[in-house]
């Protein structure tokens, strides 16, 4: 009982930090499978004069061009061939321009295909622009929002987490202060003197790893709890649940030993 | 075995707590620091162990200089020493077993290998029938002889004991010099106490050493 008392307030913060960052990964899933179902509901096609370096256009409006797909003339060519001449087709094959259809990496929203057709037309090689797309802009910038917002909230908790989570540890570096004393003055180092701190530490991170773990498995598999029931009906949530728990199993370790390294450090520097 | 030459020992710049200290202490010695309360027989010995660093001098401990030291070799001279202190310093949430253990643990040596140790040592302090028992359940004179069985655990070259009869009746206090004193005699650790009383009729060869004024003298 003494026990889970004295762990207590290291794992509260801890798992609140771990929870967040659980819906911070939901959200986040949701997001990039919004993307992903819309991500071909749109197209930038242009038109050049010479042919296009996908070198030279690497990123629009912030996004990273993934492809750029060439739209060969043979299409344009066959529907009017049949009225014109063998010469005149040669001709037209060799006057024609260069069409091609852009890929970006991510969907952009209607300011940012604004944004990239301005920055193609700027390019003299190119001679047209055209953007066609469907409307997700409400939704997906919601989506983002969100996403912004559990982002925020996730790095404001962590902060004070590791502020709590500091006293906590200064707290039992308080109460063992005569042990670890005791074993200093007979030759232990600091890291053996304080064992005791490290072991709290660790079980704390290792019981707010499994609660946190606990939550996001119940919460992957009943996503209702936290989105409508027509989300289902839009896109198709998956979660790769293994990965998800790796990132919580290092979150919850890196934060714990960072924080005790940390006051360790001020601890050895006051008392050496 | 400790060599000190023109040490000054001050806990601010303001006032030299020892002043000029200059004195030797052979191997397998039995020695007494005397002196009145607050002439810093204390800070002296504190200074053996790196507790208090010395402000100028030199201060030789089996050929390790302390002036200066920390870190590492700090930890190394710690390791070789054994240390007796007035308030005995057992760690509560240890039974008296772990607590002899501690030393022999931050040595390396293995758990079983300790406990055993830990054993022998118990039934030498004669308190092997409260091995489970923690500090706080013993007499003041019980828990010196744990401390001294501590000191005793990893085979020290060095002992150094401050006041360690300070808080002990006269039975106690006899336990513990006896203690000391086969240490010294058996197993040949050179032993430093620091106390204001040296025990009559100890029966065995010591020198003494007194401090006055931050002056170190030897007692003829």
């Amino acid at each position: 009982m003494k026990f889970l008392k004295n762990i207590f307030a290291f794992f509260i913060p801890l798992l609140a930090m771990l929870i967040t960052f659980s819906i911070y990964l939901l959200i986040d899933n949701v997001v990039d499978s919004y993307k992903q179902k819309i991500s071909s509901d749109y197209s930038i096609v242009i038109i050049t004069n010479t042919p296009l370096i996908k070198d030279n256009i690497n990123e629009l409006a912030g996004i990273r061009v993934d492809k750029i797909q060439t739209l060969q003339k043979d299409k344009i060519i066959n529907n009017i061939k049949s009225n014109l001449s063998r010469t005149s087709i040669d001709l037209l094959k060799r006057k024609l321009p260069h069409f091609y259809q852009i890929y970006l990496d991510s969907f952009p929203t209607s300011t940012q295909l604004a944004k990239i057709k301005d920055t193609l037309l700027q390019n003299k090689n190119i001679r047209k622009v055209e953007v066609f797309s469907k409307d997700h802009n409400q939704v997906y910038l919601l989506l983002v929002l969100l996403n912004s917002i559990s982002f925020i909230l996730f790095f404001i908790i962590t902060i004070f987490a590791i502020i709590i989570i500091a006293k906590q540890i200064k707290l039992w570096f308080h109460e063992h202060n005569t042990k670890i004393a005791i074993l200093r003055l007979h030759g232990a180092s600091i890291l053996y003197s304080a064992s005791s701190v490290l072991n709290y530490a660790i079980i704390s991170s290792l019981f707010a790893f499994i609660f946190a773990s606990a939550f996001l498995y119940y919460i992957s598999n009943n996503i209702t709890v936290l989105f409508p029931v027509e989300l289902y009906d839009i896109i198709n949530v998956h979660i790769d649940i293994n990965f998800a728990l790796v990132k919580i199993f290092v979150l919850s370790f890196c934060i714990s030993i960072f924080t005790i390294i940390g006051v360790l450090l001020r601890y050895k520097i006051q008392n050496d | 075995m400790i060599q000190a030459k023109n040490i000054y020992l001050s806990y601010d710049d303001n006032k030299y707590i020892i002043k000029k200290g200059n004195f030797s202490i052979r191997p397998k010695e039995f020695i007494f620091i005397g002196g009145n309360s607050g002439s810093g027989k204390s800070t002296l010995l504190k200074s053996f162990y790196g507790e208090i660093p010395l402000k100028h001098g030199s201060l030789k401990i089996d050929n390790q200089e302390v002036f200066g030291i920390r870190g590492k070799k700090l930890r190394v001279l710690r390791k070789d020493i054994g240390i007796i202190f007035q308030d005995y310093k057992l760690v509560n949430e240890f039974t008296i077993e772990e607590n002899i253990m501690i030393p022999l643990k931050i040595n390396g040596y293995s758990n079983e290998v300790s406990k055993d140790q830990a054993n022998k040592l118990l039934k030498h302090v004669k308190l092997s029938h409260r091995a489970g028992y923690y500090p706080n359940e013993l007499s003041g004179g019980e828990q010196q002889r744990v401390a001294v069985a501590r000191a005793l655990a990893h085979n020290p070259k060095i002992i150094i004991a401050d006041e360690p009869t300070g808080n002990l009746d006269d039975y106690s206090a006899e336990v513990v010099w006896n203690l000391l004193k086969g240490a010294n005699e058996q197993l040949g650790i050179t032993i430093v106490v620091v106390t204001h009383r040296v025990p009559k009729n100890l029966g065995i060869k010591f020198r003494q050493l007194s401090l006055e004024d931050g002056i170190i003298y030897e007692v003829s």
